[in-house]
This record gives C-alpha cells, sequence and structure tokens, in this order.
C-alpha cells in the first residue's frame, strides 16, 4: 500500500510580491537596498518598517507561503507543512530538549501561542547594565513596544472566547491565593478556536503572515518562499549579498538565486542565524557565535478531571499564573490535540486506551522556566545542531514547579496527575493532593524529564564590547559592515516570557536606526 | 517533504507494532493501515539521516529478537502479542540509550499515527473541526467591523518618527 497525503493544502490565494518556487524557471539574480533572511517575527516587521521608509526590500524565506484559508485542525498535517523537520528538531543534552521552529511565510509566529508581552523592565535594565546597550530601557523602547503592539493589535481575550480549561487552571490559582492575570494576545477578537500551534483558521491571531508581511508587501517588498539560503557573500569585511537555492518540492535544491544588497539581515532564528553567519565565514572576534543559547525549558503535566472540560474548545492560555515570575516560572493551560498528547505519555497498548478515554476531561497545563544555564549551536555536516544541558538548578526549579501547578490543579478538583517525568522506576502520576510530596521524597531521573521548547535565544548576542558580544546594540555584527542580525538571537539573557513582541520591538528599532542613518547603508 | 515509501520489511515491522503500541481499538476500527502510512508521512518530514538511523533501528530491532531467547530464533514480526510485548519492553528498559531511544521514537509514531486517524478521534468526540467553523461564522458576524478597521490600519502609513516616506526606488533584477 502506498502512502498518500490528505488533500493537499490550498495555495491558491498569494498576494502581489509573494513569489515561490513556481515563478522561479532559472537561475535568478536581484537587486536590493536591503535583503533580509528569514520572515517571521524580526524579518517581517524589519521589512515592513524599511519598505515604508522606502528602502528596496527582498525577503528570502525557505518555508511556503500558506495562508489563512490553509490552516485546518489536522495537526500532524499541519507539523508537516509549518514546522521545521516536522518539529523533531532536538537539543542534544540530558535529558534532550525538543525545540520547535516555524518554517513558512511568516516564521513561528505562524505557529507559536499568541503570547505578547513586553521584555520585562529587569531584564532592559539588565541588558543597559550588563552588555552595556544604550536606548535599550523600558522607557527608550516605549515607543517601539507601543507601534508593534498597534500593529499586532495586541490585547486580552474576548470573555466568550475563553474555555473551560483555562477557567479551571484560574480557579485553582484563585484557590491558592495565587497571583493569576489574563493573558496579552495579538489577535483581533479571537473566538478561541485552539489551533494557534497549527495555524491559525480564523485570521484572528496576528502572526506576520497577517500582518507586517502584508504591510511590507504593501509598500513593495518582494517575498520569494522556498528559497533556502547558503551563504552570506562578501567583499572583505563588507556584507554583499546572499546565495542560496530555491527548495524544491522534494526538499532537494533547485535553482540557484542570488541577491546583491547594500545591507543585508540574518531573521532566520536563534539556531539557524549563527549557523548561517558561521558557514560563511563570519566568526565574532568575541568568540561567542553560536554561544550563549538559552531556551526557556517547557515541561507540561496533565490534569484529569470528573467533569467535561473539551480543552480544545476556547482560546489556548487565556491565563498565566505569575505568582512565582520572581523565580523564573509561569503556568499557563496549553490543550493539545490528542495524537500530540498520546506521543508524549509513557503508556501504550490497553493503557494508552484507558488514559486516552478520558482527554475530554484533561486540562493540560505548561510552565516557562526561565533557565540559568546556556548551550551552543554548532554547524555539524554543514547544518545547525544544537547542544544544551539542563542545569541540576533548573531541574530541581522545574520539578518545584511541577509540584506548585499540581497543588494547584487539585485545588481547582483535579482527580489524578500525570507527571513529565518518571517518579522512581515507576512512570510520575499523582492521585491526590497528598501525593504531591513524592516529587521531592522519590529520585527523578533527569533523563526521563520530557522537556521541550519554542523560545530559543540568545546566540549571536547584542553588546556594547567587541570581545563579549557578536553584534552591537542594533544588531550590527561587529567587525564587519552592512551585516545585522535581527532575531531572538540577539539577546543578551534569557527574558522570562514568550520572545515574539521584544524580537518585534528590536526590529522596529533596527529599522528606525538604519532609516535615520541613510549614508551608513546607501 | 521527501517522497518516502515504507519498503515491504520496514511496512511488516511497524505492522507487527501497532497491537504493542496502541490501543486494542486500532485493530477493532481496522485502520492498522492507516496508522502504519500515517508513520510513512511523518517520516517524510523528518531529516534524511534520521530517518535513515529510524530505519536502520527498525531493522535491528527485527533481527535482535533473534537474540532475546523467549523468541525461539524468530524475528520480532512473527512473535505472538504476548512475547512482542515483552521483547518492546526489552527494548524499553534496554541497555544504552540507544535500545531506549529507539523503543521511545517507534512508539511517538504509532501513538501520534493512531490518534490522527479520524476514528479514533471520532471515539474520543474530539471533533476540532466543527468547533472551529462555529466559532469562525460568530466571529465574522458579531466583530466584522472591527476586523475590517485592524485590516485598513495594516496598510495606512505610519512612518518612523523623523522618518519621511519617499519614492521608493524601482524593482530590479529579473525572476
Amino acid at each position: 500500500m502506498v502512502a498518500v497525503a490528505r488533500p493537499a493544502l490550498r495555495q491558491d490565494v498569494r498576494p502581489d510580491g509573494v513569489y515561490t518556487r513556481d515563478d522561479l524557471h532559472g537561475d535568478t539574480v536581484l537587486d536590493a537596498d536591503v535583503v533580509i533572511v528569514g520572515s517571521g517575527a524580526g524579518g517581517a516587521t524589519l521589512a515592513a518598517e524599511l519598505a515604508e521608509g522606502g528602502l528596496d526590500v527582498v525577503v528570502l524565506e525557505e518555508g511556503r507561503y500558506w495562508s489563512t484559508r490553509d490552516f485546518t485542525a489536522e495537526a500532524s498535517q499541519m507539523i508537516r507543512q509549518l514546522y521545521r523537520d516536522g518539529g523533531a528538531t532536538m537539543a542534544i543534552g540530558n535529558p534532550p530538549v525538543l525545540y520547535q521552529e516555524g518554517k513558512a511565510v511568516g516564521g513561528s509566529t505562524v505557529v507559536n501561542g499568541g503570547m505578547s508581552w513586553r521584555t520585562p523592565e529587569k531584564i532592559l535594565d539588565r541588558w543597559w547594565r550588563e552588555a552595556g546597550l544604550d536606548g535599550i530601557r523600558a522607557k527608550d523602547m516605549e515607543p517601539y513596544f507601543e507601534r508593534v503592539e498597534r500593529r499586532i493589535h495586541v490585547r486580552h481575550q474576548d470573555p466568550e472566547s475563553v474555555g473551560k480549561d483555562n477557567l479551571l487552571l484560574k480557579q485553582g490559582a484563585d484557590a491558592k491565593g495565587w497571583k493569576v492575570i489574563p493573558n496579552l494576545r495579538n489577535q483581533v477578537h479571537c473566538p478561541g478556536s485552539n489551533n494557534c500551534a497549527f495555524g491559525c483558521p480564523t485570521g484572528a491571531k496576528q502572526s506576520a503572515l497577517v500582518s507586517y508581511v502584508p504591510r511590507a508587501l504593501h509598500f513593495g517588498a518582494r517575498l520569494y518562499s522556498d528559497v533556502r539560503v547558503a551563504r552570506i557573500t562578501r567583499d572583505g569585511k563588507r556584507a554583499t549579498g546572499v546565495v542560496g537555492h530555491v527548495v524544491r518540492a522534494d526538499g532537494s535544491n533547485g535553482h540557484r538565486v542570488t541577491v546583491r544588497a547594500k545591507l543585508v539581515v540574518s531573521a532566520c532564528g536563534a539556531i539557524h542565524s549563527p549557523a548561517l553567519l558561521d558557514r560563511s565565514g563570519f566568526g565574532s572576534p568575541s568568540g561567542m557565535l553560536g554561544k550563549n543559547l538559552s531556551l526557556h525549558p517547557n515541561v507540561k503535566l496533565v490534569a484529569i478531571f470528573d467533569e467535561d472540560v473539551r480543552g480544545w474548545e476556547g482560546v489556548h492560555q487565556a491565563f498565566q499564573v505569575r505568582e512565582f515570575k520572581d523565580e523564573g516560572l509561569l503556568f499557563a493551560a496549553v490543550n493539545i490535540p490528542p495524537s500530540i498528547l498520546a506521543m508524549t505519555t509513557s503508556h501504550r497498548g490497553a493503557e494508552l486506551g484507558a488514559l486516552m478515554a478520558d482527554y475530554d476531561k484533561m486540562v493540560v497545563a505548561g510552565m516557562l522556566c526561565e533557565d540559568t544555564n546556556t548551550g551552543r549551536v554548532r554547524n555539524v555536516g554543514g547544518k545547525p545542531q544544537a547542544f544544551y544541558q539542563l542545569s541540576d538548578f533548573d531541574a530541581d526549579k522545574l520539578k518545584q514547579g511541577c509540584a506548585l501547578l499540581s497543588e494547584m490543579l487539585f485545588a481547582a478538583g483535579a482527580k489524578r496527575i500525570l507527571l513529565p517525568f518518571a517518579l522512581g522506576p515507576h512512570a510520575g502520576e499523582l492521585k491526590g493532593p497528598d501525593d504531591v510530596r513524592r516529587i521531592f521524597s522519590e529520585p527523578v531521573p533527569k533523563q526521563t524529564m520530557e522537556v521541550v521548547t519554542v523560545h530559543m535565544m540568545g546566540t549571536a548576542a547584542m553588546g556594547s564590547d567587541r570581545t563579549r558580544a557578536v553584534t552591537d546594540g542594533f544588531g550590527l555584527v561587529h567587525d564587519v559592515d552592512r551585516l545585522m542580525v535581527c532575531d531572538a538571537s540577539l539577546f543578551p539573557t534569557p527574558i522570562g516570557v514568550n520572545p515574539m513582541e521584544t524580537i518585534q520591538a528590536l526590529a522596529t528599532r533596527a529599522a528606525h536606526h538604519v532609516l535615520s542613518n541613510p549614508r551608513r547603508f546607501s | 517533504m521527501s517522497d518516502y515509501q515504507h519498503s515491504p520489511a520496514t511496512r511488516r515491522i511497524l505492522t507487527s507494532l501497532v497491537p504493542v503500541i496502541c490501543p486494542p481499538e486500532a485493530a477493532e476500527l481496522g485502520i492498522t493501515d492507516a496508522i502504519v502510512d500515517h508513520v510513512g508521512l511523518t517520516m517524510g518530514v523528518l531529516p534524511a539521516a534520521f530517518r535513515a538511523g529510524f530505519v536502520l533501528g527498525l531493522r535491528t530491532y527485527d533481527l535482535g529478537a533473534l537474540a532475546f531467547p523467549p523468541a525461539r530464533g524468530r524475528r520480532a514480526h512473527r512473535l505472538p502479542p504476548e512475547l512482542a510485548d515483552r521483547y518492546y519492553e526489552s527494548w524499553l528498559h534496554g541497555p544504552t540509550p540507544i535500545h531506549r531511544q529507539l523503543a521511545i521514537a517507534i512508539g511517538q509514531l504509532l501513538k501520534l499515527a493512531h490518534y490522527e486517524q479520524p476514528a479514533a478521534q471520532e471515539r474520543l468526540g474530539y471533533r476540532p473541526a466543527a468547533w472551529i467553523e462555529q466559532v469562525k461564522r460568530r466571529r465574522l458576524e458579531v466583530y466584522s467591523a472591527d476586523i475590517q478597521r485592524h485590516a485598513q490600519s495594516l496598510i495606512e502609513p505610519d512612518p518612523l518618527p523623523g522618518i519621511a516616506p519617499h519614492a521608493r526606488s524601482s524593482k530590479k533584477g529579473a525572476a
């Protein structure tokens, strides 16, 4: 029998200015003021601002162009279409950390949860103080945050969009007397389809795909999807453009694409940006390129209630529990489809069937941990490979977080809880609040922790000192002319909140810098 | 996405693992072939080296049963259910991380595939498409004015402070 995909996603709505592999019938050479590699939070924002400022912008994106009508609840099909390597990307370490990156026009903003938070003031102060970054403190960044929030329509959810899983999470926090706040999300009347991670099927989530990309195109930017950039070209210490290839349907290289530009921007994320710079021969005198990888390790647990929850009916992460923010822990309800939930449990056979029979009674809750260790990205065989070792301190913090989250969900009425790690030789399961102490009394083998992330940061960090940082405060690579990084690689430290808005604000600030200094980039 | 397709040997091994990993309903619902097909779709988007390693691992798993005394010289795909279960457990708690990781990966791919089958989702009462259609329609009915207003704002000029919009240079290059 031959495996046959379900009907292909429709691609019949493509705006002017977007070119795909179907449009490139031979080797292609383009000239532009600016070439941007990547169309996610950083790339699309920068493209829109620079295009509006009058520059001729070309954006290259490795993934495909999909439109809102292409997004469905068929989770694994969406993962195959929208995630790099089908989501099977992993930082090597103990435990390995699975990470996910969007690979589509709009980048990871197409598949993120839509949380839109400003960089915490204490983090900006730290960057100012420790990295020597001027003009980065909260009062300096205020106009950029405000501008981004206007563009991507950052708001609280309409009350009718909040589902029962989120209400139970809030009920638990309220019962414990813990601080819980409504999430700020980039959405226009999101109705709670709970499909954020597989592409928003209503168009409510203001991903780059439906906000900054159309704006960039409106102001004349050109966007080429299905183009994989191999390297940045150079003339001495000056970046001069990029060379890549069209990505054929089978993933192989097609026609060659060359872009010559006065400013080259790498905006392909904290895994691929350092790899692209490295394989293009742009080392950093700091020795920090690819290092300083932080990734907000996430774990999730599953709470099973007696009542119907139907977690897929209602918005993803309507609330955040902020009680332990100062300890670097955030909690939220993060419903996931049955297929993804099943694959992350240790159950199988009849046991799996019995567990999943209660799928409609489950609350999946996740936690974000502001990490203290750093890893690195290396080119291995021409491809980036991440390495990251969860520190004992952070592993203990995740255990502590699971204990707190379990207490909270039991307080909301949960009957049992599946943990993201084993307790001794057994699968981690708690049968009541009195069981929570087992998290501390029984050994938790680190290798059994199921750690995931979507927040990779820090691998081409900003800083005023060229011997300690890869780029300056605007993302311009030290000791190289006309080469910029514009994504979460720039973060000198983890930020403890969802990174999208920080990336977009930094991109806006970088655009302002470029447009304010036309002679430097002409 | 590659045009990966299971070889007959890979298909045999995966088919034999469905009752070990998936709930008994896989047989009741007649979705075993569909599950194995779905694993193929997932493997098609995995990095080539990962995919090759996984296929090699499956072959090793199958042949490794020859050295599993209770199997009495049979390959894994020929084992009766109880022995197949014990043999899989022996890998899940195997002597090296490679044994354990392969067993986990097999389980993950098959469990994902099982619960992506419409029949399995229906049995859970999981009908997200109907929910999405319902809320999408309601959103457009109630909030269309706000939606239009924001869409319009996305293409209105709003230059950065101190930056005068100017005529952009003409598009260059050839596609």
